[in-house]
């Protein structure tokens, strides 16, 4: 286990922000904690990093508890903060230098990977700008490469996008793919669904300090009653069709909304072929028809009752 | 006006830090009026300067208490504490300027005519050291004088003689003095604006020039249905509203500590020269605002060149002590024409063209150095747009 | 790592133009705008030959004993007048001109008119009081014997200068230098704003940026050491181009102790610096308002030591006020400067530097305390 969380509790006064949090992460893993804003995602990593105290649990990184002086896990944690920590009065190549040579002490080969990580983060035409001259993305860019210049074991990403452009958001979750295939574990948070489900190979989902679910997405999606999701455009649709149509099997619920029916499945075979049959048969007039497996908002909007973004 | 009422909104911000130079005016034109004040003895009778000095004897005999008692025309005794370490002090700080010790045997020695003398520290080579000085060396000269020529004359005789012939003293007559040369704490409040009146003005129209300097602010203000020259019309009355507000509030301050001469001629002058003053300052402010980008720098350059003109134009030290070379550095400043257009307005006693001419054109100096500020903020805003 | 931290925060520091300009540009300026206004102010103290006219009437002229005292006060490198002879309107000009301070009318006694009363016309005054004076002397002494006529005008010729100037023990009683003093002072308390960048940029709690270092594999007391000596090398390398500034450019004198100059201001940078680190380690508000504390104790400070009005100074050092004397730094250092420059003897110095010491080492064991934590109850 390269980190171990059991029952970790954090109080700030009269709020719970984590409440009896337990997850461990697997050598090679993306691992992505989603979850609303305020959910205690940060507060998660920063009692991860040993700059918060916390009021209960334990916290084992690379197989030993965590502690403000345990340098030598440390040494093999590349961290990415959520507000972009660089010193305004260096250059980009002296930032990533600065923070590259606080672990390591070789010269020659700290130079080699403060290169290897402007090259990176695509940010060579940037060097010598200081970071008030770069905009958002680059300056997230930077913050990226200032964390994993040092070519850590564990790197830990706390919403680096956001803020960012799409060509920047982009680049940023290819390059932690590129970092996890080079053998680095990743420990990812952010609000985004989408990029959650992109990149990561493990998920947990946290509301309110608690996990509510944790799996692989397919795990994760396999947990709730929804299976399938057909959305079919149509103007000419009765009411005595939609209560037939309500009828088929594994229907769960089905919705109209002048030109959308919008009809959920449960898992099984065939739905869609049988919603196409019935529409068939009823002569239904429709303009498009699509269908769509569940996302992780469907997963969270399921078992919290609410959205995932707020 | 929702221009002007930003303009005006930016001002209310930055009063705090205005209230800051208000509060430093106060306190010093304060502890100058009552300092100034209590130096004030122009009678109609010539009065001895009293220095003062420490007396500090070894000894007490009638030649001595007569002579503590002949310096007490020229000086105030000041008691000072018993350690050479205080007593230096005291001289340092001025406190005393002149510390006389009389050592044990002194007059015994004196009496039988050997060479003898007193020892002192003083300020040296000032005037009040020469003056002590001078009746010092004037009570033992004439002491000794006596004892070389009359013989036997026992000490309590020799101080009588001594004390009738030094009774004797010169005629001075007071003549009326044809102008007040000092007038630095008659017009200090007025001078004193250049401080904090350029200040704020400067602060104030630097942070509207700064907010309107920003490109994303003004090309959203450009992109408003609000044509620029009405935009800048209203930038323009909010500062004339804002300098306004600034000079009457100063003014107020000053016929407070010069109340007695608020209704004379000269304040008319002094009110005309300030008001001028401050359409300079609020140039000036533009002109800063204009050239320095981001708050830091604009308080950085404001406190250098607000201070610096202060020092070197004769508002903090009067300006008769101030080195020539210092003076003439310090007229390429509007501020040195403003303390003495100040200074001559006070001074002045009749109205007539020509006493008042002197007055008028150092305050047309001053009109000059505000078109100049205005123009060259004009021309330099011109050249960064098109940069 | 020393040298790795060292090295990048001395490169951060130099290239903060606000700071910089602060702590450096400023006590310049500042340093510069004091000489050019105070230069001359001593001057007004200094003896200068007083421009007197005396009218050359009959009676002056007849008047061979007065005539030739006054001659002899305007003769001379140390004389005491500038002479001129005037019929008396022209003097009466001389003097509404501003010309001359006053104009004599010989007689007996002596008449002198002036416009002003006034040190200098004191001193005429007291001049024609001798003239007098001495006058009513050599006649005292020819009424009671008028055959010692010669010993009269020998012992008359005979003045002699009866008070002799202490050998000095320390510097001149030269005021204006202890300006300069203060400014060096209220320029290493300036340190402050370093130390307060150093203090910040450590405690996670208040920057991410601390936060991130808080996170890499470097003891926290050796971070936050190794930044404060770059800072403090700067700081210190300023105020060493301040004091020679001071020292070689506008000439004012130190004292001939020049190593223990040398000395004061390290302490006081090291105080100022350690000022700055304790403010920003105790004081959680925003970076405002610990400028503004930090400003504000500097400036009351200085005040207190005298930097805006001599008199202070004094005031609370001859009242005997110690609390106001002994915890201002700004005061303890400028007295420093002040013994090593006014006393033969190190006692009272050693009193300042102990007791400034002493503030030190207390602002660094509390800022010690502040930031010696590691683990935070919310970020």
């Amino acid at each position: 286990m390269v980190v171990k969380v059991s029952n970790l509790v954090k109080r700030y006064g009269d709020l719970i922000a984590l409440d009896h949090l337990s997850f461990s992460i697997k050598e090679g893993e993306i691992f992505g904690l989603l979850g609303p804003n305020g959910s205690g995602k940060t507060t998660a990593i920063n009692c991860i990093l040993a700059l918060l105290k916390y009021d209960k649990g334990e916290i084992e990184v690379f197989g030993e508890p965590m502690t403000p002086e345990s340098y030598h896990i440390k040494q093999d944690i590349g961290i990415v903060m959520q507000n972009v920590a660089v010193y305004n009065e260096l250059t980009v190549y002296e930032n990533i230098d600065y923070f590259c040579g606080l672990y390591i002490k070789d010269k020659a080969l700290k130079k080699k990977y403060v290169e290897e990580a402007i090259e990176f983060v695509d940010l060579g035409e940037y060097r010598n700008f200081r970071p008030k001259k770069l905009s958002g993305g680059l300056l997230r860019r930077l913050n990226i490469a200032c964390g994993i210049a040092h070519k850590p074991k564990l790197i830990i990403l706390d919403e680096p996008t956001v803020a960012v452009d799409p060509q920047s958001r982009n680049r940023i979750l290819e390059g932690i793919k590129e970092l996890n295939s080079n053998g680095a574990t990743v420990i990812y948070t952010s609000h985004y669904m989408e990029e959650v489900e992109q990149i990561c190979s493990r998920i947990m989902i946290i509301d309110k300090g608690k996990a509510i679910a944790t799996g692989t997405k397919e795990e994760l999606k396999a947990m709730i009653s929804l299976g399938e999701k057909i959305t079919v455009e149509s103007y000419d649709v009765s009411e005595q069709q939609l209560a037939r149509l309500r009828e088929l099997p594994n229907i769960v619920s089905v919705e109209y909304n002048e030109p959308l029916i919008v009809i959920k499945s449960s898992k099984g075979k065939n739905n869609l072929e049988n919603v196409l049959e019935f529409i068939k048969k009823e002569n239904i007039q429709f303009g498009k028809i699509y269908s769509e497996l569940p996302t992780l908002n469907d997963v969270f909007l399921e078992i919290t009752g609410k959205e995932l973004r707020d | 006006m929702q221009v002007y009422k930003l303009c005006l909104k930016i001002i209310k911000k930055n009063i705090p830090v205005m209230l800051i130079y208000i509060f430093i005016y106060l306190s010093v034109s304060i502890v100058v009026t009552l300092s100034s004040s209590r130096q004030n003895n122009t009678g109609n009778d010539f009065t001895d300067t009293k220095a003062n000095i420490a007396f500090i004897s070894g000894e007490e005999t009638p030649l001595i208490e007569g002579l503590r008692k002949e310096l007490g025309r020229q000086a105030n005794f000041i008691n000072l504490p018993d350690k050479k370490e205080a007593q230096q002090d005291a001289l340092f700080f001025r406190e005393v300027v002149y510390i006389l010790r009389i050592p044990e045997g002194f007059t015994q020695k004196f009496m039988a005519g050997e060479e003898v003398h007193l020892e002192k520290n003083s300020v040296p080579d000032s005037a009040k050291a020469a003056y002590i000085d001078l009746a010092v060396d004037q009570y033992l000269n004439t002491a000794r004088f006596f004892l070389s020529t009359m013989g036997d004359v026992t000490q309590e005789s020799l101080v009588k003689y001594l004390d009738d012939v030094l009774s004797q003293e010169a005629d001075v007559k007071l003549m009326p003095a044809p102008a007040k040369t000092d007038v630095y704490g008659l017009v200090f409040s007025y001078n004193y604006m250049a401080y904090s009146l350029s200040s704020i003005l400067v602060l104030g129209m630097a942070a509207i020039m700064a907010a309107f300097n920003n490109r994303d602010l003004r090309n959203r203000v450009s992109c408003s249905p609000v044509r620029e020259t009405a935009a800048n019309l209203q930038i323009f009355l909010a500062s004339l509203t804002f300098a306004g507000v600034a000079w009457l509030t100063q003014i107020a301050f000053c016929f407070f500590f010069d109340i007695e001469n608020v209704l004379t001629m000269n304040t008319v002058y002094l009110l005309l020269n300030s008001l001028v003053f401050t359409v300079c300052g609020t140039a000036m402010g533009f002109l800063i605002g204009s050239v320095v980008k981001g708050n830091e720098a604009i308080s950085a350059v404001t406190n250098v060149v607000v201070l610096g003109s202060c020092f070197i134009c004769g508002v903090f030290v009067p300006a008769q002590l101030l080195g020539e070379t210092t003076l003439r550095i310090a007229s390429f400043t509007p501020t040195y024409w403003f303390v003495k257009a100040n200074n001559q307005a006070a001074q002045l006693t009749q109205f007539d063209l020509s006493s008042v001419r002197l007055v008028l054109s150092d305050t047309a100096v001053i009109v000059c150095f505000a078109l100049a500020f205005f123009a060259l903020s004009l021309v330099i805003r011109k050249v960064r747009r098109f940069s | 790592m020393f040298v790795h931290i060292f090295a990048n925060r001395l490169r951060c520091l130099l290239r903060d133009r606000e700071t910089m300009f602060w702590t450096f540009m400023f006590p310049l300026a500042l340093a510069l705008f004091f000489y050019m206004s105070l230069s001359n102010v001593g001057k007004g103290e200094a003896f200068q030959e007083i421009d007197v006219a005396v009218v050359n009437d009959s009676w002056y002229q007849e008047n061979q004993f007065f005539r030739t005292a006054l001659e002899e006060a305007s003769r001379g490198d140390d004389r005491l007048f500038n002479l001129t002879l005037a019929t008396g309107e022209e003097a009466r000009k001389l003097l509404d001109d501003g010309k001359i301070k006053g104009y004599i009318i010989a007689g007996d006694p002596p008449q002198l008119i002036v416009n002003e009363s006034g040190i200098y016309q004191s001193i005429i005054k007291s001049f024609l009081d001798n003239y007098t004076q001495t006058f009513r002397a050599v006649e005292k002494v020819l009424e009671n014997d008028p055959r010692i006529y010669q010993e009269v005008f020998d012992s008359l010729g005979n003045r002699k200068n009866y008070v002799k100037e202490a050998p000095a023990a320390g510097g001149k009683p030269d005021n204006l230098v202890y300006y300069f003093y203060t400014l060096i002072a209220m320029a290493c308390m300036y340190g402050s704003f370093f130390g307060m960048r150093e203090a910040t940029d450590i405690q996670a709690d208040i920057t991410p940026l601390a936060a991130r270092i808080n996170i890499a594999p470097v003891h926290k007391l050796k971070a936050f050491l190794s930044s404060t000596c770059a800072a403090l090398l700067i700081h210190l390398s300023e105020m060493m181009i301040l004091l020679a500034f001071i020292r070689y450019v506008l000439n004012i004198d130190f004292g001939p102790r020049a190593g223990y100059v040398l000395l004061t201001t390290v302490i006081g940078s090291i105080t100022g610096v350690f000022f700055g680190a304790f403010v920003s380690a105790v004081v959680k508000k925003s970076e405002g308002i610990k400028v503004g504390i930090l400003i504000g104790v500097t400036m009351i400070g200085s005040c207190l030591a005298g930097m805006m009005y001599i008199d202070m100074k004094y005031i609370i050092l001859s009242k005997n006020l110690p609390f106001l004397y002994w915890t201002n730094p700004v005061n303890l250092l400028s007295d420093a400067f002040y013994c090593l420059y006014y006393f033969d003897n190190l006692n009272r110095y050693a009193l300042n530097i102990g007791a400034l010491s002493c503030i030190t080492v207390l602002f660094c064991a509390l800022t010690y305390l502040f930031i010696r934590r590691r683990k935070y109850a919310s970020l």
